[in-house]
């Protein structure tokens, strides 16, 4: 039976790799064979700020593992394809790294255009997949059984920000505001509706173009509406800059709490001055934030550590991005440890795979869960406190 | 809500009147429409940025840079996209060489500099709220080079001879006058009238690649509605689109904006081709 | 350059083997390129399948854009707006998001049609707008189009965008998936090039290049244009629900600038009023930047230094640079010698004893009195001379008889009928054939090409029909070759049928203008100096030629300047001066006129 483009087989992962019969041969055989990762970031186009950091964190790891001699003698070949924030060349490179050099493994890409594009393609070629975005429809055990996502998904993203203001600030009026891409209208879509359904009242909700220069008459609306928070989700530094820019011109005092872009070193760039970035909190893992005392947690300090030494610079970006990046290379390193570099022996080793420890986070995956990132390690975090890439937890919170 | 439409809306329309003004001052030249005059706009943003934000240029030389450098850009526009092609009897080839030197110029400006808006320094400590320099500088540049441009077209030989070689080519010719100098020294003037429009509305637009495309457009449609080579109409359609789309945009909203103004752009243009201000086409037998 | 090469090997007419092998000639390129096409998935290579099968969906849609920007010179620049329909149509109509779910099959036929309407709409404005505006209208609507897709959510998905069609059976594997998108486009590349050897694509070029003679030959841009609009959108409609399965997802960020700048430019890369230029630009754009992963980045950078090259260097393109056969050295001393006994025959027809007279014409440009009360006849089987100083009004009456310009007063009759005072493309049909002052004709098209131009309203075949290559399109066009090459041979051209015109020189291109209004079978000829930059033994020709026209029935009004010419060969003579008549009558008469004499002829 032809295989199809896009249809899998219902059911069991194993399934999928045993019908590879190339790959399985390959398997057999392969003792000294490098570990080929394919790796899809956006280094360069609208959004790339994302694919950079992640990049940074993933060539590092990588050399380290390969330095203290690979995975049981075996080099990973990182095969990295710069996928220029375009869906089209991301499908491209996508079956570039399957097909022509035979990656074992699949990671990225990172933006949700090119992800929901080149996601099928990569299943339909029977290759593992690290899914980073949070888009929810880009993991499903039963469409593509061996893609994993070790990143949280929009709904927990969402759900964090929204516990914030519900439960700490206490607040009832709300105004979301997204851009007009996939990520800023999914993300509106999403939590408007959560909030809907934990009976907040949303005075206003709308997705702007990001390159829109003026957003005055947006944040005006939302005051007249009496907002008392403003939830803002893109990724888009330059918009969120303008809508943290505005609410100070206009001298109204009212918290920003949404996507963590809010406190990045771009969106810092863009700011006409330092005090507008108070009162403004973004989502970010507790494990790369810092608490009350001013203290990474071990694990993470340690590889703060790691990055100063080597050099990687941290200023102008996310440490969580970096951490992921890093991890990814770990975790692909671990399981062909584990368990071998054939198609089934990774997926099945990710889909029992429990509290794996990840700088980044700890993941968990299960045979019909997908998405490995635990709700509790979503927290907000206060923007101006920006240091090396990390934050201080929001207020509010308990240790 | 009603002082930031017009803040906004004048801000926007001088810029994009400058950008108007650009392409007048190259096709009343040349007799050709040049696909650089976004991307000079573009690189007046762009450049203010690097020699100021971040080669920490003081601000008056930042400028005299700028402007140098547009004019440098003007120069080579018309040496490599537009006198060549002048020569030939296929119309249709300047559109192509100024649209392939204006690509070459945005992309290269996108890989080097940044694919991300990048901020403008604030050149000025000036005004609260609407009266914030960033919406009162592009207005400021605007009135200074319609005002110089009166000046030299009226006061001076060399605004003259631009004039000249304008009406009537041959006539002009005959006269002695250096055509091709001339021709040379109106792109150098269209690459800082350009420039300076970018480097104006620097803090509004950011430094951004894409404003390239964006101030093609929108720079066009006055030159469109007023007539090619009327710069009175090109001010007057500059400032009537800034004043549309941030009303449209206050109303309805970003999107809608965009649609309503293309709309009325080709209503217009389809009723009267030749815009408000302009001449019917003359006899083509 | 055309690629109508099966028209263009100056074959003698009646000779029928040679044929065959000019057919093989032009079509071996294509042949190559398919036999790749079809071998390719002997290599096992699916990442070049994905590839090979984008350039096959990119070529869908260039081929079609083909005909408006290369053939018909619209610069369209903005052509992703139909890219972008046609993938959202076919998407919505196979997810059902809207409408019930249609077969995917179905849902591309639709987005073929949603891409004609709305190809419709987009060149509207073309027949309004000069080039640049025009150009800048199709960029609006690309961005429109996007804007739409992100804004309206319910039915495209806003920003998280689509899943497009899949393809049932064998069709959603990757090779066949390649095997249709390849069947699509060797189908576009077909119809094209079927247009391409048409009087449609002549015509096309002809309004490109030649716009006013084109009108003088009953050439109707309007309709033309939005045919190949029309055309045109459906086929990037199609493209378009192809793109959408090849992504398997779209977003409205798939549809960037970039895309619609490779369209364009693969056209202008490849040449003008080719097929397989273009086709191989498509192919060069879509391939090059998987050869390095740098290139990728600066993809956009190098199409455009690559253009600046070809504008620069080489305008005509690809085609030009495999046009080897417009290189081979023409003979240097050449002669036109015109045969006018076949004058007769190639008429046809014993004109009807109508004359065409104008009555009291009056027209005036702003404050000059062009024409001040002009009565004049030209009777059938007379030449009939018009001579005066410079701006006297000649040139301007010839434009208005050819409607041209309306005259303020006055009435233009043929026979009992009036003429309608404007509508110059309707004088063709009236069998009103005129030539031109400076010769307008289509450099870049061949001899026979240029005169086929002439043919061009007694053709039969609808649009439909060339595009299928219907018997009666093979018919027209075969009546139309041969009508043409005999009207070369009678005026002593034949040898250079097959040479691109812009290689004649001046006094042949004057030959050639009489051979192509010879085609209309007129009754009335107008010719407006036709004997300017001729030689004396030129000349001489000329006359006789003129005579034998006249002898076969037509009547010809002849502008000159040179008098010899004119007081030889004509029967009567007007004489006009400041659009007035100074005076009128026979040859010697006229000669011997002291007021003619003093303001026009000297002693």
């Amino acid at each position: 039976m032809p295989m199809t483009r896009r249809r899998m087989i219902a059911g069991s992962a194993f399934a999928a790799g045993a019908l590879q019969a190339g790959f399985v041969r390959r398997a057999i055989a392969a003792d000294a064979e490098p570990i080929r990762v394919g790796f899809l970031p956006a280094l360069t186009g609208p959004s790339s700020s994302t694919g950079i950091a992640i990049n940074r964190g993933m060539a590092m790891g990588v050399e380290e593992i390969n330095a203290a001699g690979g995975v049981g003698g075996r080099k990973i070949d990182l095969i990295t394809r710069d996928t220029q924030s375009d869906p089209t060349k991301a499908v491209n490179a996508a079956t570039e790294l399957t097909r022509r050099e035979k990656a074992h493994v699949i990671f990225g890409p990172v933006n949700s255009g090119e992800s929901l594009a080149a996601t099928p393609l990569i299943a339909r070629d029977g290759i593992p997949q690290l899914d980073p975005c949070w888009v929810d429809s880009l993991t499903d055990p039963k469409k593509y059984p061996l893609a994993f996502r070790n990143a949280p998904t929009n709904h927990q993203i969402g759900g964090a920000a929204n516990r914030y203001v519900l439960e700490v600030m206490k607040v009832k009026k709300i105004a979301v505001i997204g851009d007009t891409t996939g990520y800023g209208t999914s993300s509106v879509d999403t939590y408007v509706g959560m909030l809907n359904d934990a009976k907040a009242d949303v005075v206003y909700h709308s997705t702007i173009d990001a390159a829109n220069p003026d957003l005055k008459p947006e944040i005006l609306r939302m005051q007249s509406a009496g907002a008392e928070v403003i939830m803002p989700w893109s990724v888009n530094a330059g918009f969120l800059s303008r809508i943290i820019n505005t609410r100070s011109d206009m001298k109204w005092d009212v918290a920003v709490v949404g996507q963590t872009t809010l406190g990045s070193g771009q969106t810092k760039a863009l700011l006409t001055k330092p005090e507008n970035w108070e009162k403004v909190y973004a989502n970010n893992f507790r494990n790369c934030s810092y608490d009350a005392s001013g203290k990474l947690p071990a694990r993470t300090a340690a590889f703060v550590e790691k990055l100063k030494t080597a050099k990687v610079e941290m200023g102008d970006t996310l440490l969580w991005w970096i951490a992921m990046g890093y991890d990814a290379a770990h975790l692909i390193a671990d399981t062909v440890k584990a368990t071998g570099s054939a198609p089934d022996q990774i997926a099945g080793h990710w889909a029992s795979l429990k509290a794996w420890p990840g700088v980044y986070g700890d993941l968990t995956w299960g045979p019909e869960q997908r998405n490995g990132f635990p709700d509790e390690e979503v927290v907000m975090v206060q923007a101006n406190s920006f240091d090396s890439g990390a934050f201080k937890l929001a207020p509010g919170y308990g240790a | 809500m009603l002082e930031s439409i017009i803040a906004y809306g004048l801000a926007m329309g001088a810029i994009y009147a400058l950008i108007g003004i650009t392409y007048n001052v190259m096709f009343t030249a040349s007799r050709v429409f040049s696909f650089t005059a976004g991307m000079l706009g573009m690189l007046g943003g762009v450049l203010g940025a690097l020699f100021i934000r971040k080669l920490g240029l003081p601000v008056i030389a930042g400028l005299v840079l700028v402007l140098a450098a547009g004019a440098a850009i003007g120069v080579i526009t018309e040496i490599v996209t537009v006198r060549p092609v002048l020569k030939s009897l296929d119309q249709h080839l300047y559109v192509l060489s100024t649209l392939a030197f204006a690509l070459l110029i945005q992309q290269f400006t996108a890989i080097e500099w940044s694919t991300e808006p990048q901020p403008f320094p604030r050149l000025l400590d000036i005004g609260p709220g609407v009266f914030d320099q960033q919406f009162w500088l592009p207005l400021a540049a605007c009135f200074a080079t319609i005002v110089g441009l009166e000046l030299l077209y009226r006061r001076t030989l060399v605004g003259r001879a631009f004039l000249a070689i304008a009406e009537d080519n041959y006539a002009a010719r005959a006269l002695g006058l250096p055509e091709q100098r001339l021709r040379m020294a109106s792109y150098a003037l269209a690459g800082m009238i350009g420039v300076l429009a970018g480097f104006a509305g620097g803090e509004v637009l950011l430094a951004f690649f894409a404003n390239a495309p964006m101030l093609n457009f929108y720079g066009f449609v006055p030159v469109a509605l007023g007539g090619m080579g009327s710069n009175r109409g090109a001010v007057i359609g500059g400032f009537a689109l800034g004043l549309f789309q941030q009303a449209a945009n206050f109303l309805v909203g970003g999107i809608f904006a965009s649609v309503a103004v293309f709309v009325v752009f080709i209503l217009v243009l389809l009723a009267r081709p030749e815009g408000f201000g302009g001449a019917r086409a003359a006899r083509r037998v | 350059m055309t690629d109508t090469r099966l028209a263009t090997t100056a074959v003698p007419v009646g000779e029928n083997p040679p044929r065959v092998a000019a057919r093989l000639e032009a079509l071996w390129p294509y042949l190559a390129i398919g036999a790749a096409a079809v071998a390719l998935p002997l290599t096992g290579d699916t990442y070049w399948g994905i590839i090979a099968t984008r350039a096959c969906i990119y070529w869908i849609l260039v081929a079609g854009l083909n005909l408006v920007v290369g053939f018909a010179g619209q610069i369209a620049i903005g052509w992703v707006a139909l890219l972008t329909l046609g993938a959202y149509t076919a998407s919505v109509l196979t997810a059902g998001t809207a409408t019930p779910a249609l077969p995917p099959f179905a849902a591309l036929i639709v987005a073929g049609v949603a891409g004609a309407i709305f190809g419709l709409v987009v060149g509207l404005p073309a027949l309004r707008l000069r080039t640049f505006y025009f150009a800048m209208t199709t960029l609006g609507f690309a961005t429109i189009v996007t804007q739409i897709a992100l804004a309206w959510q319910s039915v495209t998905g806003g920003g998280i965008g689509v899943p497009g069609p899949e393809f049932p059976g064998w069709f959603s594997t990757p090779w066949g998936f390649y095997y249709l998108c390849l069947a699509l486009a060797a189908i576009c590349t077909w119809m094209t090039a079927n247009i391409a050897a048409s009087r449609f694509g002549r015509s096309l070029i002809a309004v490109r290049d030649a716009e006013v003679a084109a009108e003088a030959f009953g050439i109707f841009r309007p309709t033309l244009l939005l045919t190949v609009f029309l055309f045109s959108g459906a086929v990037a409609g199609v493209a378009g629900g192809m793109f959408a399965s090849l992504q398997s997802y779209i977003t409205p960020d798939a549809f960037t600038f970039d895309l619609s700048v490779l369209f364009f430019i693969a056209i202008l890369i490849g040449g003008r009023g080719s097929i397989i230029g273009p086709m191989l630009g498509t192919i060069i754009l879509t391939v090059l930047p998987e050869f390095a992963a740098p290139l990728v980045a600066w993809s956009t950078f190098l199409y455009a230094a690559l253009l600046l090259l070809i504008v620069l260097l080489i305008p005509g393109g690809i085609a030009d640079l495999i046009d080897f056969k417009n290189r081979r050295p023409l003979e240097r001393h050449r002669e036109i010698a015109p045969r006018p006994e076949m004058i007769g025959p190639l008429i046809g027809h014993t004109a009807a004893a109508k004359s065409l007279t104008l009555e009291n014409i009056a027209l005036s440009f702003g404050g000059v009195r062009a024409i001040d009360g002009l009565d004049l006849e030209v009777r059938p089987g007379e030449v009939h001379g018009l001579i005066g100083p410079n701006g006297s009004g000649k040139t301007t009456t010839l434009n208005v008889i050819s409607g041209y310009y309306a005259p303020d007063h006055g009435a233009l009759r043929l026979g009992g009928d009036t003429l309608a005072p404007g509508g110059a493309h309707l004088r063709a049909g009236r069998r009103i054939a005129r030539t031109f002052q400076t010769p307008r004709l289509i450099g870049a098209a061949s001899v026979l090409e240029n005169v086929m131009i002439g043919g061009t309203i007694d053709g039969h075949a609808s649009f439909a029909e060339s595009l299928l290559t219907l018997p009666r399109h093979r018919r027209d066009e075969r009546v139309l070759r041969d009508a043409a090459m005999a009207t070369l041979t009678a005026v002593g051209l034949e040898p250079l049928a097959g040479v691109r015109a812009d290689r004649l020189q001046h006094s042949e291109l004057r030959f050639m203008e009489i051979a192509r209004a010879l085609m209309l079978r007129p009754d009335f000829l107008m010719l407006d100096e036709p004997a300017a930059g001729l030689s004396a033994e030129e000349i001489k020709r000329l006359g006789t030629l003129i005579v034998a026209i006249t002898r076969a029935g037509p009547g010809v009004l002849l502008v000159e300047h040179h008098a010899d010419l004119i007081f030889d060969i004509c029967d009567h003579v007007t004489v006009l001066n400041l659009g007035k008549i100074l005076a009128a009558g026979t040859p010697s008469e006229i000669r011997s006129h002291r007021e003619v004499v003093s303001a026009y002829l000297g002693a």
